[in-house]
């Protein structure tokens, strides 16, 4: 085959075909193409405001590396005027983190960006490790996933940042979408679908941790051209890929956006496209405002189990739990049993707040690692979650604690004394949990 | 409960009746023959409680249209709303509604359409039957432009006939997803179109469970989640005419086991194009996501069937935007564009620049999901 020219440039070999439409580029073009979209990616949702300081969620994964690598080339560039720093979160697991976490400091040193290593140890006051010696290998993900969903923004806070940026990919999103999809959760898929999302409202006080702004500034790029992108940037990276159980939910979104991919390469975009437009036609959404909104589904959710690496293990039978909860309500709805172990009594306790029950009652599966969690399948309509803050520490929340302080009064509790209500408490948060591992592992949630 | 039984002869008794042996496992409860017919028929009739006999009207006799394409499904909704006209003209003297039965000849496809619609006259007489090539939608749809801009121009003529226009427009598209794609969307839209002429106020599709689910993940994979509410949804549709799927509530699967079990006479009406499990297509230029979609619901639906059927329950419960009606429609499927927003451009993902976006200013009114099918016009045959 003779080689063709770059069809940019026409001049240079073409090298890359390009994942994303197919074109065929010359490095120095695939490069600058890859740069331009993310900046137009980044003008036209106002992502950044001039000054601003930007924390990157950072696990030394090629997501967030590129995501750096690009934010500073770009920042020079085009002259943003953002002060970007690195943020990582340790979890505290001896020997799992110590490779990435090293790769972080290196680019630390790259791009000469400051950088913050936060410990779950310095931020609830235990390491993961602590945690697995107190409650066990089971159930031990669910308390990962919930920390590691607040821990970007509080430890964001900490660093008086307002604004944390995530490297999540076109691929993440679709995924997302399709998953929601299978798993009939629509105020999931209208949250994660939104570029940027933040809660300004919900607190005035300039510390308050939830007045984080997140978004996803590689939210159109491929994961392809993400890999090629530092491949030949030759960044540094570390490979942390979750292997996902074939079984469950996302693992089975993955497997469809990958072949989808392969019959046309212009469907994970399409996807998105979709995702975007489905979120106007969920019941009761807030058209239009991209998820800013007060009253809009907030950043940063704690209800979600679950930790992106132990997702395969921990959720193998993650599709045939779903299963039997609907079939048990198919036939309950059958026989006419409809029922009180439905969505109240799970949202019982957001009542107390003055805030309308309805959390997920729509028909929302919940995977839940526990089998005796108990929902109702009575579909009408897809409410929001109303959200509100911790009254404990102030993290938004749609129950009057949020699942951190919760999960962390049972730990304390049971630190100097037995460990009676840990039960309970690891109960009352499956219930609600459902595992969104692109948000747990993520260094940090949509 | 430890373990699925196969398909096979449980050997336990049927649930329902407690009499009979079963014969096959229904959604982990064994059935006999007889009460899973009852199953399959309740399901189905439960969907039409809107075309019971109307006896304050006794001569206006309502009419509706069945499309056939002799698959599993439109083969076994026939035949119930056949059983379901015969108990009500045995109970009322009357029936609720007449059929019209409709049969799309494909380009390519090799049915007999007579000797099918013969056999089919044979089953079931009462009804009318009607068999039209696909090229009939360049002949039957009025405002026949619009549709019939999308068909690269020969130099000259523009009076070639509906057949030549079909082929032209088929060999303009570059893949096997856009050819299925524009095809279904095709014919649709002369079903519809022949609807309206035989005077039918509704159109019973024969989607099963399992399709819908299929239809809502390939639709949204073709970037067409916009269209969600009218892609799945019993009710008035963006035609003018209403859509029903009687179906919806029974999977492929036990589609398939109904006709397996029913009356030879209509189990040699099924000419299923693709018989039985859909394979895997080897190379992936001759796969559509249509048959990635059709794959994935066929092995979901093996061991997730409260999973398929939750796809579809979820995916009715998105709501038309209020003002859709008055939005302009896709000249292609018909849809309504949220604020006329056609083409692939000018969204967050579009990474054209401004300047760009000008000079490919949309010539034509179609809606993203069209587009990614028929991306530019013979003329400009840059790739995409």
């Amino acid at each position: 085959m003779a080689p063709s020219p770059c069809a940019l440039c026409k001049v240079n070999r073409a090298l890359i075909l390009r994942p994303k439409d197919h074109s065929k580029l010359c490095k120095t073009c695939f490069i600058i193409v890859f740069e331009t979209e993310i900046h137009h990616t980044i003008t036209t949702n106002v992502l950044f405001t001039r000054g601003e300081r930007v924390a990157i969620g950072a696990s030394g994964g090629k997501d967030s590396t590129v995501l750096a690598s690009v934010l500073k080339t770009l920042n020079e560039r085009y002259d943003y005027g953002l002060d970007l720093i690195l943020l990582s979160i340790d979890e505290g697991i001896k020997g799992y983190r110590d490779d990435s976490l090293e790769t972080v400091k290196r680019n630390a040193e790259q791009y000469g960006m400051e950088l913050t290593i936060l410990g779950y140890e310095e931020l609830y006051g235990w390491t993961m490790d602590q945690v697995v010696e107190q409650v066990g290998k089971k159930g031990n993900c669910t308390y990962c996933g919930v920390f590691r969903r607040q821990a970007l923004d509080r430890g964001a806070s900490r660093l008086g940042v307002k604004h944390v940026v995530t490297g999540h990919n076109a691929d993440d999103i679709a995924e997302t979408v399709l998953m929601n999809l299978l798993r009939g959760d629509l105020p999931r898929l209208s949250r994660t679908t939104s570029i940027i999302t933040s809660t300004p409202s919900v607190s005035a006080d300039p510390l308050s941790n939830t007045n984080i702004k997140r978004s996803k500034p590689l939210k159109y790029a491929y994961e392809k051209e993400i890999v090629l992108y530092a491949h030949h940037k030759n960044l540094d990276y570390f490979s942390t890929e979750c292997i996902y159980s074939p079984e469950a939910f996302r693992g089975s979104a993955r497997a469809l956006i990958k072949n989808l991919e392969r019959v046309r390469p212009s469907a994970i975009l399409d996807v998105v496209r979709s995702g975007e437009d489905m979120v106007k036609l969920v019941p009761g959404s807030d058209e239009g405002c991209g998820g800013v909104c007060s009253s809009s589904v907030p950043a940063a959710e704690e209800n979600e189990g679950g930790c992106g690496s132990a997702q395969g293990r921990s959720t193998g039978g993650e599709m045939a739990t779903v299963e039997a909860q609907l079939r048990h309500n198919e036939i309950a709805a059958a026989d006419s049993l409809e029922t009180e172990i439905t969505a109240k009594s799970v949202n019982g306790k957001g009542n107390g707040n003055g805030k309308q029950p309805g959390q997920h009652e729509s028909g929302t599966v919940i995977l839940s690692n526990d089998k005796k969690a108990k929902k109702g399948f009575v579909p009408k309509k897809a409410n929001k979650q109303v959200m509100g803050q911790c009254k404990k520490c102030g993290y938004l929340s749609s129950q009057e604690v949020c699942k951190a302080c919760v999960l962390l009064e049972g730990l304390n509790k049971a630190r100097p004394k037995n460990k009676i209500e840990v039960g309970d408490e690891v109960q009352d948060v499956s219930l609600n949990s459902v595992r969104d591992e692109m948000q747990a592992t993520s260094i940090g949630g949509a | 409960m430890p373990g699925k039984h196969v398909a096979g002869a449980p050997d336990e008794p049927c649930r329902r009746c407690k009499d009979k042996i079963s014969v096959l496992v229904v959604r982990s409860e064994p059935l006999c023959h007889e009460c899973f017919a009852r199953y399959v028929h309740t399901k189905c009739i439960k969907r039409l409680e809107s075309f019971r006999v109307n006896f304050g009207a006794p001569e206006q006799q309502r009419r509706i249209l069945v499309p056939l394409s002799f698959g599993v499904s439109s083969v076994t909704l026939l035949h119930i709303l056949d059983l379901h006209l015969k108990t009500q003209k045995s109970k009322t003297g009357r029936t609720g509604f007449a059929i019209s039965v409709l049969y799309i000849e494909e380009p390519d496809q090799p049915l007999e359409a007579e000797e099918l619609l013969h056999k089919a006259r044979k089953q079931d007489p009462d009804h009318q039957y009607a068999s039209l090539p696909l090229h009939d939608v360049f002949r039957l749809i009025p405002d026949d432009a619009s549709i019939r801009n999308l068909v690269p121009q020969l130099e000259h003529t523009n009076d070639s006939s509906p057949q030549e226009q079909l082929a032209r427009l088929i060999d303009s598209l570059t893949s096997a997803t856009a050819r299925a794609d524009v095809l279904t969307t095709l014919r649709t839209r002369l079903i519809v179109e022949h609807a309206k002429l035989a005077g039918c106020d509704s159109i019973l599709w024969g989607d099963s469970t399992t399709r819908l689910a299929q239809r809502t993940l390939a639709e949204t994979a073709k970037g067409r989640g916009f269209s969600l509410p009218w892609q799945v949804s019993d009710g008035e549709s963006p035609f003018g005419i209403n859509f029903h799927y009687p179906l919806r509530d029974v999977l492929k699967k036990e589609l398939i086991s109904y006709i397996s079990m029913s009356e030879p006479g209509l189990a040699a009406l099924v000419h299923e194009t693709s018989s039985g499990v859909t394979q895997a297509s080897t190379s992936s230029k001759n796969t559509t996501i249509d048959d990635l979609m059709k794959q994935y619901f066929e092995s979901v639906e093996e061991n997730f069937p409260s999973i398929v059927a939750n796809v579809v329950r979820t995916t009715s419960k998105f709501e038309v935007r209020p003002g859709a009606a008055s939005d302009p429609r896709c000249s292609l499927c018909s849809m309504p564009v949220p604020g006329g927003r056609f083409g692939i451009h000018g969204w967050g993902g579009d990474q054209e620049d401004g300047d760009n976006i000008s000079s490919v200013k949309p010539t034509r009114n179609i809606c993203y999901g069209c587009t990614r099918s028929i991306p530019k016009l013979a003329t400009n045959t840059n790739g995409n």
